[in-house]
């Protein structure tokens, strides 16, 4: 295994070990809202890493930016559905978590 | 090191199945539905082929979902009552033919694996047929070429479950999916640079489909997946009548394929050669908005489309 | 990365068969129609992997010819499913109830 490839396996074992922080999270943190901070944080770090430790040993720099593009769109995403999602938490914990109507 | 994966992805596709199905609470199990669909996509990138890893992504799990989700809000709301547990009579018996029919399942698949004699005749002859076609992904060649007559069918189907939708559905009924109340700042900007880029891969999807995985089908899956988003936002809101353009855009996908396999006929060829790459573009092109336009109104729940607001 | 060994393609059949086998136990248990649907799909997803798998391998690579019919399956089934919740809809609709079972005798009809 050459230098380069070292080094791609070493991030990609830390965003392995970022995912692996973020669904401990998820499982044991009390309320929802702990729960979204440990999963937006830790997962957009993993991806990043991993995104890194891929891009290291990929076959053409296309690829490697493709590879960040991914990570960015996946940001994107996570940013606005941890936004909803948040915001969804309050509006349920304000009304003392009663029934709810409509679609989420 | 490959049977260790192989073993973790079975193992997690077994135990998301039973927490999907098995568990007390249907919201619940719904979500698992859906990382039930993403770790058979995983599954699919795993076994090698790409396209259909993207598609179970976009459809199975994505567009699945979806629809589930909508139609669970609206049943919540008409009967709320989960029913009740089943009797111990039931449960034996359902163990027992689940157990029989997973043994018949995996007896015909081990059966196969290792059957001795020479398989695959067809698939060799499609490797064979391929590069003549000018295509370089196999995938998009046996849907739009050498078997056709399946994706004609297929997209048919797509456009009779629509008007088998509508016709449960009617006038006047109100569509399954609402738009929310109060919309965030922060949804209509996502949107705004969502949206296009959504139509970017979706023609990108399309256009690399002939030599590299992609294909109409995950491109159509794409485009709903956009007009999901539009719907969810109140951009587009769901009509009760569908317009002229909405009707063409239905029908495309079925009547370019048909009509181009028919006009075949009057110029000599068998019905529904195909006669260069060329028409392979256009094909694709037409199932892809159909795909597309047909997965969106499904989950609306609607007719058609209007305009919302900016 | 293809399953070339015979050990990966037996565990690939395996995995089908408990999925399958799970599908259908909670498709004879299930009173609330949407987990029934749910269990039709994830029987279709079994034997979705099992027709890619248990074709053999093509010089290497995956026969072609199944991955392009359980693309078509994919998206069959997704119609399937749109039409089914319709009249999951349509039925809780008009007779109040989301379960096929508890309307035992007589009903309401069309």
């Amino acid at each position: 295994m050459s230098a380069l490839e070292g080094v791609a396996a070493a991030f990609l074992l830390a965003g392995a070990g970022f995912y692996l922080a973020g669904t401990v999270g998820l499982l044991r943190f009390p309320d929802a809202l702990s729960r979204l901070h440990a999963l937006t944080k830790a997962d957009n770090v993993g991806l990043l890493l991993v995104c890194v430790g891929l891009a290291l040993v990929a076959g053409s720099p296309r690829e490697a930016a493709l590879l960040l593009l991914v990570w960015l769109m996946a940001l994107l995403a996570a940013t606005v559905s941890a936004h909803l999602i948040a915001r969804r938490a309050l509006a349920d914990a304000r009304d003392g978590a009663s029934a709810v109507e409509g679609p989420p | 090191m490959n049977l260790v994966l192989d073993v973790a992805l079975a193992t997690a596709l077994t135990v998301l199945a039973w927490r999907s199905l098995a568990g007390p609470d249907l919201f619940r199990g719904i979500v698992m539905y859906v990382v039930f669909g993403m770790v058979m996509a995983v599954a699919w990138a795993r076994l090698g082929s790409a396209d259909l890893a993207m598609a179970e992504a976009a459809i199975g799990a994505g567009v699945t979902g979806a629809l589930v989700m909508v139609a669970y809000w609206r049943l919540r709301r008409i009967a709320p009552v989960e029913p009740a547990d089943p009797s111990p009579r039931r449960s034996r018996l359902a163990a027992t033919v689940a157990v029989l029919s997973a043994g018949v399942v995996a007896a015909i698949g081990l059966a196969a694996v290792q059957a001795i004699g020479p398989g695959g005749i067809a698939g060799r002859a499609l490797v064979e047929a391929l590069p003549a076609t000018g295509l370089g992904n196999p995938i998009t060649g046996v849907l739009v070429i050498f078997r056709n007559l399946d994706t004609v069918l297929e997209v048919a189907v797509l456009l009779a479950a629509y008007l088998a939708v509508r016709a449960l559905l009617g006038d006047g009924g109100e569509s399954l999916a609402q738009p929310p109340t109060q919309r965030g700042t922060l949804v209509a900007a996502l949107v705004s640079v969502v949206a296009p880029m959504t139509v970017l891969v979706a023609v990108y999807l399309w256009r690399a489909g002939s030599q590299w995985p992609g294909g109409a089908f995950q491109a159509g899956a794409v485009l709903a997946a956009c007009g999901v988003l539009l719907f969810l936002t109140g951009r587009l809101r769901p009509a009760v009548e569908a317009g002229p353009v909405v009707r063409a855009a239905l029908v495309l996908g079925t009547a370019a394929f048909g009509v181009l396999g028919v006009a075949m006929l009057f110029v000599g060829q068998p019905l529904l050669a195909i006669p260069g790459s060329w028409a392979v573009y256009l094909i694709e092109a037409a199932m892809m908005v159909s795909i597309g336009v047909t997965l969106a109104l499904l989950f609306a729940g609607a007719a058609g489309v209007g305009g919302g607001r900016r | 990365m293809t399953p070339a060994t015979l050990g990966s393609a037996t565990v690939w059949v395996l995995a089908a068969a408990a999925v399958f086998g799970v599908g259908l136990y909670a498709l004879i248990l299930a009173r609330h129609l949407l987990r029934q649907l749910l269990a039709v799909k994830v029987m279709g997803s079994a034997v979705f992997l099992l027709l890619v798998v248990a074709a053999g391998p093509i010089d290497g690579a995956l026969d072609g010819i199944p991955m392009a019919l359980v693309l078509t399956g994919i998206v069959v089934a997704v119609s399937a499913v749109g039409f089914a919740l319709a009249l999951l809809v349509r039925l809780a609709d008009v007779t109040g109830s989301i379960s096929l079972e508890d309307d035992g005798g007589g009903d309401d009809g069309p």
